[in-house]
């Protein structure tokens, strides 16, 4: 199924994407953001906090945004 | 209801705004193809003229030729990736306006409250007190204008505004260790902020401007937060950041570049206070160094001294030994003068 999915992660991206039915907001996390602590992160479904369990659905927009990033002398 | 009004009015500025940027962009794209073809049509020329040169055998005018050729196609590279740059963009379709509306209340969600000034035509959120290391750096105001957000690769079209300022002790213009004069220096969030604020993602933009604001990165910090509150001068309590303090060894203290000196003689620094002077060369010194005339006691570096003397005593000391010296010749001269002399006189013997 095709979700929307914006990670303001590095460069950035943000695009749709397909993903197996049934991935919940856990399981995305941790394809997509491999290593990664999701504590360090704001993570929004349709604009909204959603608990880790939350199965994501066709159409869902999924943001992921680091809450720590280092700002720094160019 | 009117608050929806505004909502959308707000809305409708961004997308105006976005479309202005869009249509700048490909106008600077524009404007490098037309200068990488004319690059090309140049190099195209140069040929036909080696062409023409080889031909003759003018093998001088093939060789500048060559130059020529080399020189334009040092350019090309530059003018190539700046092409790739702008067709790769996102070419998202414009934002709609119930996307933007959207947005606008995710970040009156996010932060409890977000501002639109008409006047200004700009929009505002207000983070949380700040403190970094124990540090309390205060609420900032992340600022954003609207009506320059066509110029969002040309220029920093945002202010990050401290609210409660507690500046570095050192710069009062640096408010946050990434934020000086309002401008927040963005490190690793820089490209991710322009993608979110040219595809009319406000409420990521405002977030991560949040973010940066939230970590601290020592490694390149307009001013470190170790050196935040500054370090006073303990003569006259200038306030200088550390590596800009000058510790007196001799007093245990710390001050600024105007309140010390530092000895020639062994190269420390002390403070003015601590410092003596060489009463010969006028010469900072410090306790250690100091040496004393054997005859005067007057204070001097060692490289004054002449065998214990500063040369104001050692000149009258030479002085005195010449008369001496003097004295002592005369009163012999005078001697020989008065004696009988045997050089000279015929010593008769009785026959």
């Amino acid at each position: 199924m095709r979700i929307l999915f914006i990670d303001n992660d590095g460069a950035g991206f943000a695009d749709y994407i397909d993903i197996a039915e049934n991935t919940n907001v856990e399981q995305f996390f941790a394809i997509k953001m491999q290593g990664r602590q999701a504590n360090d992160y704001m993570i929004r479904v349709n604009r909204q906090p959603v608990s880790r369990d939350y199965v994501l659905q066709e159409g869902d927009r999924v943001t992921i945004t680091p809450t720590k990033i280092e700002g720094a002398l160019l | 209801m009117k608050e929806t009004k505004t909502l959308i009015q707000v809305a409708n500025t961004i997308q105006e705004a976005l479309i202005k940027l869009k249509n700048e962009r490909y106008l600077e794209l524009l404007n490098q193809l037309t200068t990488f073809a004319g690059q090309l049509q140049e190099i195209t020329a140069e040929s036909k003229k080696m062409g023409a040169s080889l031909v003759h055998g003018w093998f001088f005018a093939v060789d500048r030729c060559c130059n020529s050729v080399s020189r334009l196609l040092n350019d090309i590279p530059y003018c190539v990736s700046r092409i790739q740059q702008l067709t790769e963009a996102p070419r998202k379709e414009m934002p709609k306006l119930s996307l933007l509306v959207g947005e606008l209340n995710q970040v009156k969600q996010e932060f409890g409250n977000i501002d639109f000034d008409k006047a200004e035509n700009t929009i505002s959120v207000v983070t949380e007190p700040i403190t970094l290391e124990d540090v309390y750096l205060g609420p900032f105001k992340i600022q954003l204008e609207l009506s320059r957000l066509s110029e969002l690769y040309k220029s920093c079209i945002y202010h990050v505004i401290a609210l409660d300022p507690n500046p570095a002790a050192t710069d009062e213009v640096v408010t946050h260790p990434h934020v000086s004069n309002e401008r927040l220096c963005e490190g690793d969030g820089a490209v991710a902020i322009r993608a979110s604020l040219e595809q009319g993602r406000l409420s990521d933009f405002f977030t991560m401007v949040r973010s940066i604001l939230n970590t601290y990165n020592p490694d390149s910090p307009y001013i470190s937060l170790y050196d935040w509150d500054g370090e006073p001068c303990y003569d006259c309590g200038y306030v200088m950041s550390r590596e800009n303090t000058y510790y007196c060894s001799f007093c245990d203290r710390d001050f600024c570049e105007e309140c010390s000196t530092y000895c020639p003689s062994c190269d420390e620094t002390m403070c003015l206070g601590c410092a003596g002077r060489c009463e010969v060369c006028e010469e900072p010194i410090c306790s250690n160094c100091a040496c004393s005339c054997a005859e005067c006691g007057s204070i001097c570096c060692e490289s004054c001294l002449d065998e214990d003397l500063c040369p104001d005593c050692k000149k009258e000391m030479e002085k005195e030994n010449e008369e001496q010296e003097n004295q002592i010749t005369t009163t012999n001269e005078n001697k020989s003068q008065n004696q009988p002399g045997t050089d000279n006189t015929e010593i008769k013997l009785s026959s």
